[in-house]
């Protein structure tokens, strides 16, 4: 099954992360796929992959700005997502404490309500841990494909 | 252009790292150099940023893998202008990207701002952060300060002020910076926004943190609720305002604040010293208010350095092109002025980097050999990451219990140990 790495972010963490997630799966047998949610539309949702969103918080506990147009999408057209099966993985900073990793929640609450599935556990990063964000969503990552071997 | 692009980015803050991961996606083939006249790369995130704000600060390690990674070089100890002209540098490579920010602070334009006590929060912040080309030295701020600006610089400058030295913990905060202000610290900060509330530049967030600061006592005699339809922003700034001002540290209190809200400076009071400042409503015509202060520290934001460096004239603050000439562009504070947070360069500079693709096919053709086309005795001055790299492990290992790092405050000691030039057998660490 096809990975798909979608990333929401402001200031290019969540990329950074994606990236090196993708890095870490991407085999001859596996194909994985990195977008960049602001060129991303939910019309280009597949059925045959596990979509991996990793999102940063801004604001008062919302998305980043560039995750914002497909956020829009999901709650106007509102999809049936019945048939899609996500993980999430949330950057965000403790220094904001009424409304840690708020953005990434928003996501997934919003996926949920159209019916998709969550794998694995919900990621958190916290900037202000110094821990190098790459290597934590690697590691957390490897906690949801095992999640997923487990429900095939 | 078929052949290798070379590309000159100047300056490593926010902005040149951002634009330089953008053309490194779309021009793996290129040459990129980003050049900067300090021994350090990331600007501002590290000379602004305030030092408790740590976790503001690892953004370094995204900006990091340029050069570990990327094939992206850094040439610091190199500023344009004066070890190299920027004809030379445009001469050298098929594109220049001026990156360099905004370093000098902006006058209020009121009358007194030439007294002896008004202190700019481009200066102050840099001192607190050891920044090597700042003049070492907190000014005597007196029992009493006005702070006039009501951005996160200035709330920054304010927290500087009203913390404790045992608030600094993990922090990489300029020790003698921070041992000359404890001899004697403010007692009372009179804090100047001229927005309302509602209208504030302010992170609600950040004013939230101001009350965790033990031993602060905070008053307003401006009115703090906002409108029910304001946006959520302003209504968690009302609330975080709110917050402070119940807190009531009694016979604990150290320092008091009074946060002015509407108010505009209309002149520094005082003949030969500061006295106070006087203040204008902005919302009617009530009576001035003049509070009594000993100094000022202004923190209205930054201006182009007027030592007209480039050779460029006064510049344009024009949002819509980062083009300024063939070849030649600028992206980041450079462009925009003085506003926004870190993560709005990387917007800025992917549209910057999206006109210079645009434009390369249309550029002179000819190959420029980029950094190796620069004189000997430049490349020679030039610190690249490996040697950055030495510093910033000296910085680390010279740290003090409770600090994370010590930030050397001297640039031809961060060169000296960048070069491993440094005399004497002891080595980086006993400077
Ligand atoms: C005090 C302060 C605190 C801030 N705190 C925050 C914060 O907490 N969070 C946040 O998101 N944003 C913060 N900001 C804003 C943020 O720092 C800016 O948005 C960002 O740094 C602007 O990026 P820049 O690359 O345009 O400029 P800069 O970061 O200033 O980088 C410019 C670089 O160019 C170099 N340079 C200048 N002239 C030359 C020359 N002639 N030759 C070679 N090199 C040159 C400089 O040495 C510097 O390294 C703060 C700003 C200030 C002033
Ligand atoms: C202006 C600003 C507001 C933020 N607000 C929040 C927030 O409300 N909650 C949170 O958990 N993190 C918040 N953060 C922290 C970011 O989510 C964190 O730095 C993250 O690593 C950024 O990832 P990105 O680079 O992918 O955008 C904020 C950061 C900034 C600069």
């Amino acid at each position: 099954m096809k990975i798909q790495v979608l990333f929401g972010t402001e200031s290019g963490n969540a990329e950074m992360a994606a990236e090196d997630l993708a890095l870490s799966v991407r085999s001859d047998d596996q194909e994985v796929e990195v977008h960049d949610l602001s060129d991303f539309s939910i019309s280009e949702l597949q059925h045959d992959a596990l979509y991996v969103f990793i999102c940063s918080t801004y604001g008062e506990g919302d998305l980043p700005n560039t995750a914002l147009p497909f956020f829009a999408d999901l709650n106007i057209v509102r999809p049936d997502l019945a048939w899609v099966r996500y993980a999430i993985f949330g950057l965000g900073d403790t220094f904001y404490s009424e409304t840690y990793s708020q953005g990434a929640t928003k996501l997934a609450d919003k996926l949920n309500e159209l019916g998709a599935e969550r794998v694995g556990e919900f990621g958190r990063y916290d900037a202000s841990s110094w821990e190098p964000v790459g290597e934590k969503a690697v590691e957390w990552f490897s906690g949801v494909l095992e999640a997923a071997a487990q429900m095939q | 252009m078929d052949s290798v692009v070379s590309i000159a980015i100047v300056g490593s803050g926010p902005a040149g790292c951002y634009v330089a991961q953008s053309l490194r996606r779309a021009l793996p083939e290129s040459e990129i150099t980003i050049y900067d006249r300090l021994a350090s790369p990331f600007g501002l995130v590290r000379y602004g940023v305030a030092p408790d704000h740590q976790s503001t600060k690892s953004i370094q390690a995204q900006f990091a893998r340029l050069f570990e990674r990327e094939n992206v070089r850094f040439a610091g100890n190199i500023t344009v202008g004066s070890d190299v002209s920027l004809d030379e540098l445009r001469s050298t490579h098929n594109i220049v990207v001026l990156a360099s920010g905004l370093s000098e602070d902006r006058v209020v334009g009121v009358p007194g701002e030439d007294l002896p006590e008004v202190h700019r929060a481009g200066r102050l912040t840099r001192v607190f952060n050891a920044h090597p080309m700042e003049p070492v030295g907190v000014p005597d701020f007196g029992g009493a300060v006005a702070v006039i600006g009501g951005g996160n610089v200035s709330i920054d400058v304010l927290r500087l002020l009203i913390k404790r030295p045992e608030d600094f913990a993990n922090s990489d905060v300029d020790d003698t910076a921070l041992g000359q202000y404890a001899q004697a610290p403010v007692r009372r900060v009179e804090f100047i926004c001229r927005s309302t509330v509602a209208n504030a530049p302010s992170d609600p967030v950040m004013l939230a943190e101001l009350g965790r600061i033990p031993g602060v006592a905070f008053t307003c005699s401006d009115p703090v609720a906002v409108p029910e339809d304001a946006t959520r922003q302003a209504s968690a700034r009302a609330k975080a305002l709110e917050g402070l001002l119940e807190l009531a540290p009694g016979p604990q209190t150290r320092v008091q604040v009074a946060l002015h809200f509407g108010w505009s400076p209309v002149r520094i009071l005082g003949a030969d010293h500061v006295e106070g400042v006087e203040l204008r409503s902005v919302e009617d015509d009530r009576e001035h208010r003049r509070v009594a202060t000993d100094s000022v520290v202004t923190a209205v934001g930054f201006d182009f350095d007027r030592h007209n460096w480039h050779g460029l004239g006064e510049l344009s603050r024009n949002l819509e092109t980062g083009a300024l000439d063939r070849g030649l562009y600028r992206t980041g504070w450079i462009k925009r002025g003085s506003r926004g947070t870190i993560a709005e360069n990387r917007a800025c500079a992917k549209a910057v980097a999206e006109e210079i693709l645009a434009d390369l096919p249309a550029l002179d053709p000819a190959p420029r050999p980029g950094y190796d086309g620069l004189p000997e005795d430049v490349r020679a001055r030039a610190v690249d990451y490996a040697a950055w790299r030495r510093v910033d492990l000296a910085e680390a290992s010279a740290a003090a219990h409770g600090r994370a790092r010590k930030k050397f405050p001297s640039h031809d000691h961060m060169v000296a140990i960048a070069h491993d030039t440094l005399a004497g057998p002891s080595g980086a660490g006993n400077h």
